[in-house]
Formats: C-alpha cells, sequence, structure tokens
C-alpha cells in the first residue's frame, strides 16, 4: 500500500539525513502508527499529522540517532578531553626545552596541520545534521588524534634525553586515549550503521 | 529509558512498535515519549550488547525485530534491583517510611 503523502515526505526527508537502513526502520514503525490511528476511526490526513506527532518530527529523531552514535559521543569525548590532553603536552614539551629537539620543520608543519584537520573534523561531526557525514567526520577526526598521539609518544620516547614526570603523564594520557579511540573506532568497523 | 525497553523485550522479540505499545500498555499510557527516539535508543542497545537486532520480511514489509541477550537479561536484573533501593529510599525520604534495608 503506498504511503500517505505527509507518510512519504517523512520517509524521504529522514532518507536525505539517515542511512536507508534506519530511515526504513522509523518509516515501518511511523506506517504502523498511521494505520493504528486509522483503525481508531481518524481520517487519513488526520491520521498522519497524529502519527507524526506521536513520533516526533524528522529533526528530533535524526538528533536522536545522532547522540546514539558510539562516534558521536567518541567526537564529543575528544573535544571536550582535548585541551587538557595538549596542556599536559605542553607542560611535558616545555619541561624537556623540546624547541631544541632535531625534529624538521616540515615535520611540525604536519603536526600542526594534522591537528588543526582532526580537532576541525571533530566539531564538524558534533554539529552536521546529517548521520553519514557525522559518521566520517567523527571517523577520520579521530584517526588524526589517534595518529597524532602515535607519533608524539613515539618522537618523546626518542628524542626526550630525560624523561620528566610531566613527560611520562603526557605520554600515558596519550597512550591510554589511543587505546580508547582504536576500540572505539573498531566497534564503528563492526557495525557500519552503529 | 534503557530499563523501560530492556523490560518491553524481556517477553520476547519485539520491533520498534511493538516496543512503544509495550511500553504505553504498561504504563497505562502515561509514558509520553516521542516514539521515533525509541530506535535510537534500540540501536544503542544494540550495540551495547544487550539487544540483538535482525531483518524479517512481514506482510511484505521489511521489519527489524529486536530480543534480549543474556547481557541485557543481566542488565535488566541489576537495573531492576538499582531501581528498587533507589525508590524505596526515596519514599522513605519523602513519606517518613522506615529505612529500607539493603541486603
Amino acid at each position: 500500500m503506498a504511503d500517505h503523502r505527509l507518510i512519504a515526505a517523512y520517509r524521504h526527508d529522514l532518507l536525505e539525513r539517515l542511512p536507508a537502513e534506519l530511515a526504513e526502520e522509523v518509516c515501518d514503525g511511523l506506517a504502523d502508527t498511521h494505520q493504528h490511528y486509522v483503525r481508531l476511526g481518524q481520517n487519513p490526513d488526520e491520521a498522519a499529522v497524529a502519527a507524526i506527532a506521536e513520533f516526533g518530527e524528522p529533526a528530533t529523531v535524526v538528533d536522536a540517532f545522532r547522540k546514539a552514535c558510539p562516534v558521536w559521543r567518541l567526537a564529543r569525548i575528544l573535544v571536550t578531553t582535548g585541551p587538557i590532553v595538549g596542556g599536559m603536552w605542553a607542560a611535558g614539551l616545555i619541561s624537556e626545552q623540546a624547541w631544541g629537539w632535531p625534529i624538521p620543520n616540515t615535520a611540525r608543519l604536519a603536526v600542526g596541520l594534522v591537528l588543526f584537520a582532526s580537532v576541525a573534523l571533530l566539531i564538524t561531526a558534533m554539529r552536521t545534521r546529517r548521520y553519514q557525514s557525522l559518521r566520517r567526520a567523527a571517523i577520520a577526526g579521530g584517526l588524526g588524534i589517534a595518529a597524532l598521539d602515535g607519533s608524539v609518544v613515539v618522537t618523546a620516547l626518542v628524542l626526550a634525553p630525560a624523561f620528566g614526570s610531566l613527560l611520562i603523564v603526557a605520554t600515558s594520557v596519550s597512550a591510554a586515549r589511543l587505546a580508547f579511540v582504536a576500540g572505539s573506532l573498531r566497534g564503528c568497523v563492526a557495525k557500519p550503521v552503529a | 529509558m534503557d530499563a523501560l525497553l530492556l523490560a518491553a523485550l524481556e517477553s520476547g522479540p519485539r520491533h520498534g512498535y511493538a516496543v512503544m505499545e509495550a511500553l504505553r500498555e504498561s504504563t497505562g499510557g502515561r509514558l509520553d515519549l516521542p516514539t521515533g527516539t525509541i530506535y535510537p535508543a534500540l540501536h544503542r542497545l544494540e550495540a551495547a550488547g544487550l539487544i540483538a537486532g535482525s531483518w524479517s520480511l512481514v506482510g511484505g514489509r521489511r521489519r527489524r525485530c529486536y530480543v534480549l541477550t543474556e547481557a541485557g537479561r543481566s542488565a535488566l536484573s541489576g537495573r531492576r534491583a538499582d531501581w528498587r533501593d533507589f525508590a524505596a529510599v526515596i519514599s522513605a525520604a519523602i513519606e517518613g517510611a522506615p529505612w529500607p534495608t539493603t541486603a
């Protein structure tokens, strides 16, 4: 049976912002709800309005999916804790006078660019209204942060002449964050729609 | 919310709309949630391994049904116990009832 035009518009709206499987599942329930109101005696137009009111507007549903998405939570955690981890690294690197380490300027520039791009992607992931964009931006941003953590930890281990307590704290936190990001992303790859 | 959804799936597999119907019946229609937000919550519980979802064809329409996993049953028992303790403590505080024991 063809959907009511309001239900069809709702489906179209969801399909633009959610993966097809998620939109299809929600719209299956919406069609049931529409039929429920029709059985209660409402005409199809009234039933469609009532069903949509009961389900919530598409934006509400998409927002709920966004916030239930594991990579959205990953992006939020990384953006929230990023300044703290950055502060630890700043303290650790200053204490070791890291500006004297033999690191090529191109490598320093690359680290800065990756950091900037990763933060921009994570913020985009938190703000976008499109689920697929959210997933792509959060995964790319998370990978960027993981790459940064890995590279700064290895660099510190190789180049720091004396490993002070501040640098130990910074490398430990980065190693923990690296493990957390890897674990979060592994779950997303195992279940692509989630 | 999570405990409510787990409880709605305790008696057997249900699809999203049936979960909402079960919640409505069990709460006498007093639970007023946007039904569309049930689905993200179900996906979150599935990602946590507390429920398992699978697609089937019903009346020519693809439909996703959910079933409680063993981890979900265990989580539901824990949340029920937590809720009973919480409700007993609050009842004692606002009604002057005897302080509950937690044994």
